[in-house]
């Protein structure tokens, strides 16, 4: 078996597992048990920002291959149908061919359309101003605000520029809206429709990766997922603070 | 009883955002149900809301745990939207409006009880997943034991 061809198809499986926000190990695992089963005995050091994988297989000849992780974000649907492909490929044969196939059509899949994600999203909105003891008006007035927020962040992130600026950027919307909101309307509880709008942003899967990754012992990117959390925190609240200064004066 | 449906809808459509497949869109829901019912229940009980999201975020471990052996599915995809109501939002807006407004010893208060929570919900769902990894790791041990035993 061609080791080169192996070792990339490895490595293509841990990039669209990194940049769906899966955890370290089992990344690594995945990588390890495809390249095992085309016979090829691969190390993998896998981190949040980039990947390594070097390998020999029965040519005797070593390689490594590395790959730079830009975008990151979050698809637990393709996590799961990597999971289960790595699933098939240890427990039946199948040919290089049909497993580059395969791999390929999962990293084209297409992501679910943004009609329904703004819809998912202003209900998030005001489920959460609702579960904060929120009025109706303020679950009302949170929906379309959270899909503003939505909307403004992918867009952001389809240009490429970095994470954080459209972080600030949705911070912004929320408390300008919600300011702009309070004064046609004075009924409105300010603080529980922008806490709801925000609740989309909260960086759920970089904690829980970043636990499970510090139970495995990946520290590095353990610690790097907490400190991603914590920007992505801080951002947000930047934004926020700088429209609630301007609104109050 | 309407905060319950709140918590199952609260997890249901954070789930959507992370492109859950649908067949397990109600069973986050419900994770959320879970944790957001243990969480309540014992803020009631004892009146300490940290202990409550500990016990609920482990319960949230427990479940997700439970339910993806069932499903086939990572643990994780249950266990990231169950603990969403959990998330102190609130307090999380509180601390940027007192530092803004120059409040600093109430921001202080605010952020640290944010930190409480947050950390709760962290180390509830480790709680659970370390001590289920720790009992494989321990049922291991004990049947290669058993067989080096045997060779001897």
């Amino acid at each position: 078996m061609d080791t080169d061809r192996v070792l990339r198809l490895a490595l293509l499986a841990g990039e669209i597992l990194m940049q769906s926000g899966s955890e370290i190990y089992r990344a690594e695992d995945t990588a390890r048990i495809i390249s095992k089963s085309y016979g090829v005995n691969a190390e993998c050091f896998f981190m949040p920002t980039g990947i390594f994988i070097s390998g020999y297989g029965e040519d005797k000849k070593a390689i490594s291959l590395m790959k730079r992780i830009t975008n990151r974000t979050v698809d637990l649907h393709r996590i799961e149908m990597i999971n289960s492909f790595s699933r098939k490929i240890n427990k039946e044969s199948i040919s290089i061919e049909e497993a580059e196939r395969e791999l390929h059509r999962i990293s084209e899949y297409p992501y679910r359309n943004l009609s329904s994600m703004l819809i998912a999203a202003a209900f998030t909105a005001s489920v959460y101003s609702l579960l904060f003891k929120g009025t109706i008006i303020d679950a009302l007035i949170a929906a379309p605000i959270s899909a503003v927020i939505y909307l403004a962040n992918s867009g952001i992130s389809k240009i490429g520029f970095f994470q954080f600026f459209s972080l600030f950027v949705s911070g912004v919307i929320a408390g300008a809206l919600a300011i702009f909101a309070k004064e046609v309307y004075p009924l409105v509880n300010i603080d529980k429709v922008i806490a709801g709008s925000i609740m989309i942003l909260v960086p759920g899967i970089a904690i829980t990766s970043a636990i499970k990754d510090a139970l495995k012992g990946d520290l590095v990117s353990s610690v790097a997922r907490i400190g991603e959390a914590l920007l992505v925190v801080v951002a947000v609240g930047v934004g926020l603070g700088l429209m609630i200064i301007i609104g109050l004066h | 009883m309407k905060e319950l449906l709140l918590a199952f809808f609260g997890s249901f459509f954070p789930a959507i955002l992370f492109n859950t497949e649908k067949k397990i869109l109600g069973w986050a829901g419900v994770s959320g149900l879970v944790g957001w019912t243990i969480y309540k229940a014992l803020t009631y009980l004892t009146g300490m809301p940290v202990l409550a999201t500990f016990f609920g975020a482990a319960a949230i471990g427990f479940y997700s745990e439970m339910m993806a052996r069932r499903l086939k599915t990572p643990a994780s995809v249950l266990s990231i939207s169950g603990m969403y109501p959990l998330v102190p939002g609130i307090t999380a807006y509180l601390v940027v409006e007192n530092i803004v407004t120059g409040n600093l010893s109430t921001a202080l208060n605010k952020g640290i009880e944010t930190l409480s929570y947050a950390g709760a919900i962290a180390f509830g769902i480790m709680f659970v997943t370390a001590s289920i990894q720790f009992q494989a790791k321990y049922k291991e041990f004990f049947r290669r034991k058993k067989k080096n035993t045997y060779k001897l």
